[in-house]
């Protein structure tokens, strides 16, 4: 497929800032600067930039607690994004939900459940306003291979093939429900791709580390789901290359086999290299990108330190408001 | 006119459909067949399939398609048929619909409605009489509602419907089938019953008695009783249980001095047992002795139905316990 350079160079710098996004969280962490978890999506990014890009206005999105930057692909702010992350008044709930639950409404973000799974038909609800208006919008769920294995997320397939309503449900299919492997847990190797045909929902499964054959699939797939054929299935396969939460030292786990997908399978990596070889993007302007979004990051990173936190007296806000 | 609990719920949905073309109804039977106890029938003509739907038996979706249909625009009142299956999908009410607005922030309003069919009903067993108001009273954020006469039942499903809290609106069984008497011009009037306010449904001097859902009548028959036996019992229906009106019920203490809850639910960890404790922390002063829960026996719910009624307080088992408080 011939891309335009200006689709390829958006892609990439979605998919440079949100490796930049995770990998910043990771460090933050490591400087105990994070009050809750940091469960880092690195190495995911792909799998969001790629289905992602087939998104128009209008559309709704389930992420996922994996990759959270995800949130800011979509629309939130930096100093929301930072500020709920580091618990202040400047984040989106003024620090009362945290890191999984970042975004903005306005954005599309329908926002997230903490019990993985529980927010299945949450997309599903949110399709149903597509349709009830009319829109050729479709909403999309994410979750990890994990949480595909829990109930609510059948249920939720269910009602929406039922209903033949717009949502896409995606599965970031990166090997690990926390310690434990996917050809242990699921019986079939695509876990949500291969069961799609229960629920008579096309599906597809793409390499989650290539974002452009990502963006193909999902394309079709998405395509598909706004034209009104009801909903539908994308998994991407990818390898999580930290622990669950930083601080998991993975000793479930083949230390080699985590080395080779991270040196062999970058996607920032990868599609860079691409986009060099073709001549559409340069080493320095790359390592200008970098430093220039870093300084961005920097500059929220401290806003939101410099933030006030909630007080006592505001702690039963947003309840019965 | 006489207007049954359960037509009052009808007519409440019926009217903010048409008030509102943003509400909508869901859950399992509640299209063609119009609910299980016939509450809904006649909707899916007068609103078409898109309003009226029937879902399959997916209670954890039909809870988490409420919240996203909910923050996106429309206003989805949905049904669980039995309260005991709000525990199949606890997590999506108890995490999700309760905390969504607390977590994401104020941008996320959630006007949505979980009607659930609640308590005993001559025979329906263990896992299909249970009331279930205490579990989600742990569970902030969440608006709680029990109706107990058919009046109060349409005013609060309509200000239910119509906030931007999520509400869990428990409907006595028992009470489906039970008339009030209420002027036609009145139950016609479009009017509501604010959420978060209780109801003074007997006045009296002795003691104060919290009443709840089915407990309400029978606490009355066991207030116009005791009256005989120069017992002046003040009876308050909380209405809504969560956020509790503690100004009506603090006030009526502080005249009476006593105080007692009576429910349908279970005894331990139940909505007495909750009350009680607030009582005694916050009005001790007040209190000439000790506060009484009268509750339904701490059993599984018997199939057996002389002992299903032995296990729920009647006016007899509320007339004992108050007698005992003098």
């Amino acid at each position: 497929m011939k891309y335009e350079n200006d689709f390829l160079l958006k892609i990439h710098k979605e998919l440079l800032e949100m490796r930049l996004l995770e990998a910043k969280m990771v460090d933050l962490y490591a400087e105990s600067r994070v009050p809750g978890h940091i469960h880092s999506g690195m190495g995911q990014e792909a799998a969001f930039v790629g289905v992602l890009a087939t998104r128009k206005p209008g559309d709704y999105f389930k992420l996922a607690h994996r990759v959270v930057s995800s949130s800011y692909l979509v629309g939130d702010p930096l100093d929301t994004f930072f500020g709920e992350i580091l618990a202040k008044k400047t984040g989106n709930s003024g620090g009362r939900g945290g890191i999984n639950h970042t975004g903005r409404l306005c954005d599309g973000v329908l926002g997230m459940s903490g019990t993985l799974g529980c927010d299945a038909a949450i997309p599903v609800g949110a399709a149903m306003t597509i349709e009830a208006e009319g829109r050729d919008n479709v909403a999309f769920f994410f979750a990890g291979d994990g949480a595909t294995n829990r109930g609510p997320v059948y249920e939720a397939m269910t009602l929406a093939a039922d209903w033949k309503l717009p949502v896409v449900f995606v599965c970031i299919n990166n090997g690990f429900g926390i310690s434990t492997p996917t050809e242990y847990s699921s019986p079939v190797p695509n876990v949500m791709a291969d069961k799609a045909a229960g629920f008579n929902m096309p599906s597809v499964v793409v390499d989650g580390t290539n974002v452009l054959e990502t963006y193909e699939g999902a394309s079709k797939i998405v395509e598909g789901v706004r034209a009104g054929n009801g909903p539908a299935v994308i998994e991407c396969k990818c390898y999580r290359w930290r622990g669950h939460f930083e601080g998991d030292q993975c000793a479930y786990r083949d230390g080699a086999v985590t080395q080779m997908n991270m040196e062999e399978k970058d996607c920032v990596k990868n599609f860079e290299k691409d986009l060099m070889d073709q001549g559409v993007l340069t080493a320095d302007q790359i390592a200008e990108m970098r430093e220039s979004f870093d300084k961005e990051m920097e500059a929220s990173i401290a806003h939101a330190e410099a933030a006030p936190e909630m007080t006592a007296d505001e702690i039963f806000d947003y309840l019965y408001v | 006119m006489k207007v049954t609990f359960g037509k009052a719920i009808g007519d409440a949905l019926k009217e903010e459909m048409r008030r509102d073309d943003k509400v909508l109804m869901y859950g399992e039977d509640v299209a063609q067949f119009g609910n299980i106890f016939g509450l809904t029938r006649g909707m899916l003509d007068e609103f078409g399939p898109k309003r009226v739907r029937n879902t399959p038996i997916t209670e954890t979706a039909i809870i988490g398609s409420a919240i996203g249909a909910a923050e996106t625009g429309l206003r989805p009142c949905v049904e669980l048929m039995y309260s005991d299956f709000t525990t199949v999908c606890f997590a999506e009410i108890f995490h999700c619909v309760s905390k969504w607005r607390y977590m994401h922030g104020p941008e996320f309003k959630l006007p949505l409605v979980i009607r659930n069919a609640s308590g005993s009903s001559n025979g329906a067993g263990a896992e299909h009489s249970n009331c279930v108001e205490s579990l989600f009273m742990h569970a902030p954020g969440l608006t709680i509602v029990t109706p107990s006469c058919a009046y109060d039942a349409k005013g609060l499903l309509k200000s239910a419907i119509r906030s931007d809290n999520p509400v869990l609106f428990c409907e006595p069984k028992l009470l489906y089938q039970a008339k009030q008497e209420i002027p036609d011009d009145v139950y016609n009037s479009d009017y509501t019953i604010p959420l978060g306010l209780a109801d003074v449904k007997r006045q009296g001097t002795d003691i104060t008695l919290v009443a709840i859902g089915l407990m309400v009548p029978r606490a009355l028959e066991a207030a116009e009783k005791l009256a005989a036996e120069g017992i002046s019992v003040e009876v308050i229906d909380p209405r809504t249980i969560a956020p509790l009106d503690k100004d009506t019920i603090y006030a009526s203490i502080r005249k009476t001095h006593r105080a007692a809850i009576v429910e349908e639910g279970n005894k331990t960890s139940g909505v007495g047992a909750e009350l009680a404790a607030q009582f005694q922390e916050e009005l001790y002063d007040e209190l000439d002795g000790p506060v009484a829960r009268i509750a339904a026996l701490d059993v599984p719910m018997p199939y057996n139905i002389p002992m299903e009624h032995y296990s729920v307080p009647d006016a007899n088992n509320i007339m004992e316990t108050i007698r005992g408080m003098f």
